[in-house]
């Protein structure tokens, strides 16, 4: 396989060359081994993709000026630093993104992502060769740290062996949530300072998906790890400037940046607000430019229109889900039969309106359409447990209940655990209203934010109300994480060999027309199972001030941070 | 009075050695500690990750033996390091004193300027229409919050003017004039609680030095009313107040937490409930210390006053 490699290095390099410059090519077959190809950070224009309300920064603005600082709200202090390959929450990747680059990105100008969308960032242009089995990233010369060190292969070897916890990896992660992304990667070879081969056990698209996920920036091999929770040495368009504990994190132009023109804006300040009041207040106010993602909910936005304030407002998807947990290890959730009659008695549409005001939309477990690429369509949602006609579905939940041996003279009695935030309490709260009305009784239990997690990780509850966000709108990202036999992160334990094989079914297949429907069949087996069944998918309406031009947010809270194309209209 | 307060001291000693153990005991009681709250951030927990996390940290120790350490480390000057910044304790917590003492102090000179000439005044008028609407205005003071009268001055702020303080720290060092529009509303908010309770309590102290002979002797003599009312009677009604100050003094910092959060300035109030969420235990537990000093402090210096305001109060003799 490696032998190869030069010959097909140099087909794909003539290919290249011949292919043109146009940005976001990459993917576009996948029944052979394509060449792909790049100009540096030169957007094409965008279509304004449904979902928009009022979106003036949907297409790209050409010729930006050069100049300001953007003020951008943060809703808490970074957790671990600058980080991200050890967190997993857009409070760190938000502020992070603008010091480092990926290999790969999704086009800052598209909102909906997909293979379509990844563009070429670190690497201008990549390859994959044996069916599928070799990626290769041809990385751009020339580029520089902060620090003034050259970019080179190695820094990408470094970073994924890091993140993959190879066993030869120079150095380990102190936490890695992200280490199942990459469980398909063989090893990965700097062939040279500008090419690095990612070889891979089978063929696997979405790779590259998750390598222009936001969570995947490319860490420096100079730099120990841990430095990462005080400062940021990256390739960025922003090069830290401070990081003011507990007041800003604030960010200057990379004056050396690859790309020639870029940033235009002269810096950004992130300013940390905690109380949500405060931040939409100072928004409204005009001491900030820019809102936090996913923070803008439907009565939020409906406030800041009703007040007058001079603010656009991008509706837009967050690939963030509402979910109940069942433990699927101890009675009564064992028996298939009643989670499914929990999944039935709740209706979803009802849950968007009255938990999210209508800020949040029905689908299963892959973000719906059109703010996600691989949710199932409405027609076959209505299939589905809990999106039907709401009698008839606690008629079938009562049903089953009783055959199941719960009834009016036994009900079916547990308690749902949620975190003791509002939001949450109110989706455990609706929940638990709708359960009633089948005959179960429910009681909340509201645990302290930090012990949920360690709390579902020991497995001591019963049913919860949790909230996943997924880095990438890819079933990879998605079934690997939350539905895999084994992963961390699935918190329920389900587990069900026909269903992994489903997984890695859809995730080895090349053409998008045969995925497609696979996925759609795991959506629905997952959510007959009642896996963890999806009550909803949150939207933002992500409001900036009317001078923030070419920034697109995307349907996606965890990948438009970089900031490389924005400018200040002022 | 060398004596007194030398005594004083040492009993202060003892109250912060006491102090100091019920806050040790009350964090490691609070379920979870800093390795969860980091995983908690990542989205899962790996129990080995977490252990040598934990050695790393040395919160894997007795807690003798952890008490001990913090004893140790205090008592040399040392405060120890930030869990969460993994920086030195004493750089997060110092450039935070500032401010949580700016805004003490403005909240506290707000709270005597309404409170005791609002007090005095609603006294000498009572049961007079301005005697009632004071009373009501009190009345209003406490029963609001600070946090919620901080968001409803926020929102009034932003809905009336489209406009609020700064969001953003201004040193008065930089900007004076920014620095007191930004600190004005957060120690109104604060004040006017501490503010309404003092108003109450110098009413009804001078209430009852109004009804004294000497008074009576005063006015008999002819006496004007401001010598009556502002020297003799508020400074024999002050006494009261004064130890209600010292009082709303240390509640203050409690009331400082919540508009530091709402009016978003970087104080140690708003950051020790970071720091408590985070398990952070160098830094709740060294600021918890730093608070009750002051607390003890404002204590002495009330009851050394209470000397200088009345000469019949001696210290130090049988």
């Amino acid at each position: 396989m490696r032998v190869r490699l030069p010959v097909a290095l140099l087909c794909v390099a003539v290919a290249a060359v011949a292919a043109g410059p146009a940005l976001g090519q990459a993917q576009k077959g996948a029944d052979s081994d394509k060449a792909m190809k790049s100009v540096p950070a030169k957007p094409a224009a965008a279509k304004a993709t449904a979902g928009s309300v009022n979106a003036p920064s949907a297409a790209p603005h050409p010729n930006g000026k050069k100049g300001g600082v953007l003020l951008a709200m943060h809703r808490e202090d970074l957790a671990q630093g600058f980080s991200i390959h050890e967190t997993a929450t857009i409070a760190t990747v938000w502020p992070g993104m603008p010091c480092f680059n990926n290999l790969v990105m999704f086009d800052p100008f598209k909102q909906v992502e997909s293979l379509d969308s990844v563009v070429p960032e670190l690497a201008e242009r990549w390859s994959w060769q044996d069916n599928y089995r070799n990626l290769v990233l041809f990385l751009r010369k020339g580029v520089k740290w902060h620090d003034g060190t050259p970019f080179t292969a190695k820094d990408v070897k470094y970073t994924f062996d890091m993140v993959r916890q190879a066993p030869d990896a120079q150095t380990r992660l102190r936490i890695n949530p992200r280490k199942d992304w990459y469980a398909n990667v063989e090893s990965i070879e700097a062939a040279d300072p500008h090419t690095v081969i990612f070889h891979l056990k089978r063929p696997q698209p979405s790779l590259l998906m998750m390598l222009a996920s936001g969570y995947s920036p490319v860490y420096p091999a100079h730099v120990p790890v841990n430095d990462f929770r005080g400062k940021c040495v990256g390739t960025g368009p922003y090069k830290l400037k401070e990081w003011k504990k507990g007041e800003y994190i604030e960010f200057a132009r990379n004056p050396d940046y690859w790309v020639p023109g870029r940033p235009y804006l002269d810096g950004i300040r992130y300013l940390i607000i905690k109380e949500r009041g405060t931040r939409f207040a100072a928004l409204q106010a005009g001491r900030l430019d820019i809102s936090f993602p996913g923070e803008a909910t439907k009565p939020i936005a409906d406030q800041l229109k009703s007040s007058g304030a001079k603010l656009n407002f991008t509706l837009i998807g967050t690939n963030v889900n509402d979910n109940l947990i069942m433990n699927i290890k101890k009675p009564p959730f064992d028996n298939v039969k009643v989670r499914r009659a929990i999944s039935l008695a709740v209706d979803r549409r009802a849950y968007a309106k009255a938990v999210h005001q209508g800020g949040a939309v029905a689908g299963a477990s892959m973000q719906p359409k059109p703010y996600g690429f691989w949710g199932l369509l409405e027609k076959d949602l209505g299939r589905l447990p809990g999106y039907g006609k709401p009698e008839d579905n606690k008629a079938q939940a009562r049903k089953i209940l009783a055959e199941a041996g719960y009834g009016p003279g036994k009900p079916l009695q547990v308690e749902m655990g949620t975190r003791a935030i509002a939001l949450y309490v109110d989706f455990a709260s609706f929940v638990i209203n709708e359960l009633k009305q089948v005959g179960v009784e429910a009681t909340l239990k509201q645990v302290e934010t930090a012990q949920w997690h360690p709390l579902v990780t020991r497995r001591e509850y019963q049913m919860g109300a949790n909230l996943t966000g997924l880095g990438i709108d890819d079933p990879d990202g998605n079934f690997y994480e939350n539905y895999a036999c084994g992963s961390p992160r699935n918190y329920t334990d389900y587990c069900d060999e026909q269903v992994m094989k489903m997984i890695e079914t859809q995730s080895q297949e090349l053409d998008l027309k045969k995925r497609r429907p696979l996925v759609a069949q795991i959506q629905n087996k997952l959510e007959e199972d009642a896996a963890r069944p999806i009550m909803g998918w949150r939207t933002d309406y992500f409001p900036m001030a009317p001078h923030v031009k070419n920034l697109v947010p995307h349907h996606n809270i965890y990948n438009y941070g970089r900031m490389q194309e924005v400018w200040l209209d002022k | 009075m060398r004596g007194y307060i030398t005594k004083r001291l040492l009993i202060a000693v003892v109250t912060l050695f006491g102090m100091s153990i019920v806050i040790f005991v009350l964090m490691r009681l609070a379920p979870g500690n800093i390795t969860d709250i980091i995983f908690e951030s990542a989205g899962y927990v790996d129990q080995e990750d977490k252990k040598r996390l934990e050695v790393e940290l040395g919160i894997d120790r007795p807690l003798p033996v952890q008490y001990g350490a913090w004893m140790r480390e205090l008592l040399s000057g040392d405060l120890g390091k930030s869990y969460h910044y993994e920086l030195p304790a004493a750089d997060i917590i110092k450039p935070r004193l500032p401010v949580t003492l700016e805004l003490a102090f403005l909240a506290l000179a707000f709270s005597i300027l309404l409170g005791v000439p609002f007090g005095v005044i609603s006294a000498i008028r009572q049961d007079k229409p301005l005697d009632y609407v004071l009373r009501v205005v009190s009345l209003a003071g406490l029963s609001m919050p600070s946090f919620w009268l901080g968001m409803i001055v926020i929102l009034l702020l932003v809905r009336s003017f489209g406009w609020i303080p700064s969001v953003q720290y201004v040193s008065p060092f930089d900007d004076l004039r920014a620095n007191l529009a930004q600190f004005f509303f957060p120690a109104l908010a604060v004040g006017y609680r501490s503010s309404a309770l003092i108003m109450r309590i110098t009413r009804s102290a001078m209430l009852e030095v109004l009804r004294e002979d000497y008074i009576r002797t005063a006015w008999a003599k002819g006496q004007r009313e401001g010598p009556v009312v502002w020297r003799h009677a508020l400074k024999n009604a002050s006494l009261p107040v004064i130890t209600l100050i010292g009082i709303e003094f240390a509640f203050l910092i409690g009331g400082l937490i919540v508009t530091e959060t709402v009016f978003n300035l970087p104080g140690v109030a708003r950051y020790l409930i970071d720091a408590i969420q985070w398990r952070d235990y160098p830094i709740v537990q060294n600021l918890v210390m730093l608070i009750a000093v002051i607390v003890v402090l404002a204590n002495l210096t009330v009851d050394l006053l209470y000397a200088w305001l009345d000469p019949r109060i001696k210290y130090g003799r049988p």
